[in-house]
């Protein structure tokens, strides 16, 4: 690498997607604006810029974190073999640091909802990441005695307590949208500040899906296609 | 011997201009692309974008000016002061320049979201610059004591 470029051979170009990072509208406008600033149609087509590698890493990045891409019965054993080969993919270590960093999230999330539902400790490790042991040692404790490194949890685990799901969606959202913003300060131009770019998009857009307003404008919408579907229900010989 | 401390010499003479000149065309081209990707997103504003992703091209300037100054007759008595001249300057240039193309395509990225902010956002790069014509001024100030 020139002497001039002052970072470490490890991470990447740091100038390789300034157009494409200035091509994209600022990552605060996403929560913001009342239209998405930028559809999924357009990200793709701005993402054409990527160089072959590294829009396979950030599709490994994005197919591994997104739910959608899991069947809804995959195993534990499954779910953690496809992390350790997501991360024997993903070359740059601040993506690596950020992908383990969702990882235990979803972990201990997943620990709080399995201890919600009555199942004992785990034996021997649970999930991802640090704190894979931890977890059931401490399964009793509320927070699993995890208050200082992760001091969301104590409200996680109120609102997994108060069935509020919605709550604790936009909690871990907010948190993952926390997580992300940290790494992204040290990533202006490079393919790590556009992987980070798009999986901050993806937190907004679930964001987006999430929002109590739209999920009421959706349901009735939904519920007046169905009155409209029962309306020509012919009943014994009467239009309803 | 005399013709190794010679060529280094005349190295010295150009380095300036020709290290100011990569220092332009990198910092230009950083910020260029800045610009244009900034175009496609805006609706308008483009040659503030353009003029801005200019400002490391003065960088070429003053290494000329510094070349010019630096050219005389090489002896094997002002070849070393011309060399650590030239090559010191030429350097400083150089980071001014690629470095001021980064800040003027943060100053891009920002000022696209935030037209208000587009004089504030080129201050880095103008501090930047102010670094550059310290190395510039000195350079000519350092070179009167050379024969």
């Amino acid at each position: 690498m020139p002497f001039w470029k002052g970072s470490s051979a490890e991470m990447s170009e740091q100038d390789a997607y300034i157009a494409l990072m200035c091509s994209l509208p600022g990552s605060e406008r996403l929560f913001v604006a009342k239209q998405p600033p930028l559809s999924r149609i357009r990200l793709d087509r701005r993402l054409t810029a990527l160089t072959a590698d590294d829009a396979k890493v950030l599709n490994v990045l994005e197919h591994t974190l997104s739910w959608s891409a899991y069947d809804m019965d995959v195993t534990d054993v499954q779910a953690i073999q496809r992390c350790k080969q997501a991360l024997m993919d993903i070359p740059q270590p601040t993506l690596r640091k950020l992908f383990v960093e969702r990882m235990e999230l979803r972990s201990v999330v997943a620990a709080l909802r399995l201890r919600k539902r009555g199942e004992p400790a785990p034996s021997g490790s649970f999930g991802v990441g640090r704190w894979s042991r931890h977890i059931p040692a401490y399964w009793t404790d509320p927070t699993f005695g995890l208050d200082t490194p992760m001091p969301w949890l104590k409200e996680a685990h109120q609102l997994l307590e108060d069935e509020d799901p919605l709550g604790l969606e936009r909690l871990l959202l907010s948190i993952s949208h926390k997580q992300l913003k940290r790494h992204a300060a040290r990533h202006m131009f490079d393919f790590e500040a556009v992987a980070i770019y798009v999986l901050i998009w993806n937190i907004f857009d679930r964001w987006a899906q999430s929002s109590a307003t739209e999920a009421a404008k959706r349901f009735e919408k939904l519920a007046q296609q169905a009155m409209a579907d029962v309306a020509d229900i012919d009943f014994e010989g009467a239009s309803a | 011997m005399n013709e190794l401390v010679l060529t280094l010499g005349w190295l010295g003479i150009y380095a300036p201009m020709a290290l100011g000149a990569a220092a332009s065309a990198i910092g230009c081209s950083i910020a260029g692309m800045a610009s244009i990707g900034a175009m496609t997103e805006t609706e308008g504003g483009y040659g503030r974008f353009v003029g801005v992703s200019a400002f490391p091209s003065t960088m070429v300037i003053y290494g000329i000016v510094i070349m010019f100054t630096l050219n005389r007759a090489v002896t094997p008595e002002n070849a070393g002061g011309l060399f650590g001249i030239g090559i010191l300057s030429g350097i400083a240039l150089m980071y001014c320049g690629i470095w001021q193309g980064r800040a003027c395509a943060a100053a891009i990225n920002a000022t696209k979201e935030k037209p208000e902010i587009f004089g504030l956002a080129l201050a880095p790069a103008a501090i930047i610059e102010g670094f550059g014509v310290f190395a510039f001024v000195f350079a000519l100030v350092i070179s009167a004591g050379i024969s």
